[in-house]
């Protein structure tokens, strides 16, 4: 398997006005692929047709060399494919734990009857996807706020319930979207070193995020948009220098600082 | 959690000798009660757990109810072997009739299901194929029989709806307990998110609705017995607003919240008969006032629901933290 996710010129609309325009992306396993540009610039639209959130207009998005497009989001989180959100969506009045769990929900084997009727198989069931949850609460030091409301915590322990939840389901593609964002300066530090604990488990990651130093020092690959347009790809050094993209930065930085 | 459970040990306690310290008037409340919170307790999976705004409840009460007087005083079946069809009839049509409006959103669908619920009292009161007895009902409805015995006593009908709802609640702690329980939960807490982890939305909310509409099926066929007769404005639109009303009111998805619900919005005016209908003004002043002051119902639900040693861990560490500092 060369690559993991297919973006073929990928084109979305909204009421005719163009989000994202002729997009090509491919990411590999145990590869992360930034997605950087400015505010507006159509990195979550392109994230939500990738996780069929939306579907698009034209070209094609294949997951394993599966066509996924307009597939929807349950079906392509099934495959594989699971995400974080820029403004976090967790289960707030639930426990750390149960949030976590809830990226179990793939995995586990559980019939419907299992829900009237407690048998041994549905023991063995819940035990080793708790048991999963005990470990990833383990890598992301969450376990002391097992049983505390999601709500209860600060951001940046949020955004590792969020990713926890996200690696329960064992992804083969993980999308990030700003994961950074709202952290302090320490937490980001954190966040990037679990980031790239996360990557060796060979799973591609897709991330979308302004934190210039972040973006540089973690990224392999990366693609920059403007206005849903692709004005610049490459590797880090490459992107950094490019003039087109220092360009369309330039007059916008501030504003990205504030997001 | 422990006064939680010598309350909930108590409660039940109490139920399950009620019938030797009651009247038969008090009785027969106490029937009514256990029944009544049954139903609740089915409409709670619906709408305290996956969150649908299911305003037409009443129906798969109703249709246990006729479900077993029907194939009781038409069929001449046997009243206990009524009852699985009483239980499988309105799941089947739970899921028929929400599988097309189920990906609606919550104000659409409670405007759709108050519509099946005015249907289905027209067709109770127009006697469809001569089955249902018309504006009328079905009377007569035989007493239930196991064993060569005959239950036709208030206190064995007491026990009959006790167990139920006994069954009721060790469903209902096995649901939350499991894959199809969560994902009711999360669904109603963030939709989005549930998608994205791989959760089939319309799939597990038709599920919801097949088990409330199971549970409140066999409550109906409980009701038909203690009454031995059925008709149709005990199942209207009204009814269902009241089992909507319980689970908002008492909390949604807390077992004790329903208790208290079904007491405030049943047991209540029967202590302030001499009040005439003037006593129905309680629902709607216990309505307003707890929306107002505890819009999470009067006993709101705790999550929280995880392995033992899940929470020993989380404990240990915060005081290992506590001594460090």
């Amino acid at each position: 398997m060369k690559y993991v996710l297919e973006i073929e010129n990928v084109s979305k609309f909204f009421h005719g006005l163009v989000a994202i325009d002729d997009l090509t992306i491919r990411v590999k396993p145990g590869q992360i692929y930034g997605i950087i540009g400015p505010n507006g610039a159509g990195k979550t639209t392109l994230f939500n047709c990738v996780t069929g959130i939306y579907t698009p207009e034209k070209g094609t998005i294949k997951y394993k060399g599966e066509d996924i497009t307009g597939m929807e989001p349950h079906k392509i989180a099934q495959r594989g494919v699971l995400r974080t959100f820029q403004n976090i969506r967790l289960f707030k009045e639930m426990s750390v734990a149960e949030n976590i769990m809830a990226g179990c929900h793939t995995k586990s084997k559980q019939k419907w009857y299992h829900s009237i009727i407690h048998t041994s198989f549905y023991k063995k069931d819940e035990l080793k996807h708790w048991k999963k949850v005990e470990e990833l609460m383990e890598f992301f030091g969450l376990s002391q706020f097992a049983a505390t409301a999601t709500a209860d915590l600060p951001y940046g322990v949020q955004r590792k319930v969020e990713m926890a939840r996200a690696l329960a389901a064992d992804p083969e593609l993980l999308i990030l979207d700003e994961p950074a964002a709202g952290l302090n300066e320490n937490e980001t530090i954190e966040l990037t070193r679990i980031i790239r604990k996360i990557k060796e488990m060979g799973l591609g990651i897709m991330m979308i995020e302004h934190d210039m130093d972040m973006v540089m020092s973690l990224t392999d690959y990366i693609t920059v948009i403007n206005f849903g347009k692709e004005i610049s790809q490459g590797l880090p050094d490459f992107v950094q220098d490019d003039p087109k993209v220092i360009e369309a930065y330039i007059g916008s930085d501030d504003d990205e600082e504030d997001e | 959690m422990n006064k939680t459970t010598m309350i909930a040990g108590t409660f039940m306690a109490v139920m399950a000798v009620f019938p030797f310290l009651a009247n038969s008037v008090w009785l027969s409340i106490g029937i009514t009660f256990l029944v009544f919170a049954v139903v609740a307790f089915s409409q709670d999976v619906i709408l305290g757990r996956a969150g649908i705004f299911n305003m037409g409840h009443a129906i798969f009460f109703g249709m246990g109810a006729y479900t077993t007087a029907i194939l009781n005083v038409h069929f001449a079946m046997e009243i206990i072997y009524t009852i699985p069809f009483a239980i499988i009839i309105p799941m089947i049509i739970s899921v028929l009739l929400a599988g097309p409006i189920i990906h609606l959103r919550g104000d659409y669908l409670l405007v759709a299901t108050i519509g099946f619920n005015i249907i289905f009292e027209q067709v109770l009161s127009n006697d469809v194929f001569g089955l249902t007895g018309g504006p009328n009902g079905i009377f007569g409805i035989d007493v239930v029989r196991i064993f060569g015995y005959e239950l036709f006593s208030d206190t064995s009908i007491y026990y009959i709806a006790f167990g139920l709802l006994v069954i009721t609640l060790l469903i209902i702690r096995n649901l939350d307990n499991s894959k199809y329980g969560r994902a009711l939960y999360y669904i109603n807490k963030d939709e989005i998110a549930a998608k994205s982890m791989g959760i089939n939305i319309s799939y597990y909310k038709l599920f919801a609705f097949a088990i409330g509409a199971a549970i409140a099926g066999a409550a109906g066929s409980v009701f038909a017995i203690q009454y031995s007769a059925v008709s149709p404005e005990s199942f209207n639109f009204m009814q269902s607003v009241m089992f909507f009303a319980i689970v908002l009111v008492g909390g949604s998805s807390s077992l004790p919240g329903i208790i208290i619900g079904t007491f405030v919005m049943f047991v209540l005016p029967e202590l302030f008969t001499e009040f005439k209908e003037s006593r129905y003004l309680i629902f709607g002043a216990a309505m307003v006032l707890t929306m107002i002051l505890r819009p999470n119902g009067v006993w709101p639900a705790t999550f929280g629901n995880i392995p033992k040693f899940l929470k020993k861990k989380a404990v240990s560490n915060v005081s290992e933290q506590g001594e460090t500092k």
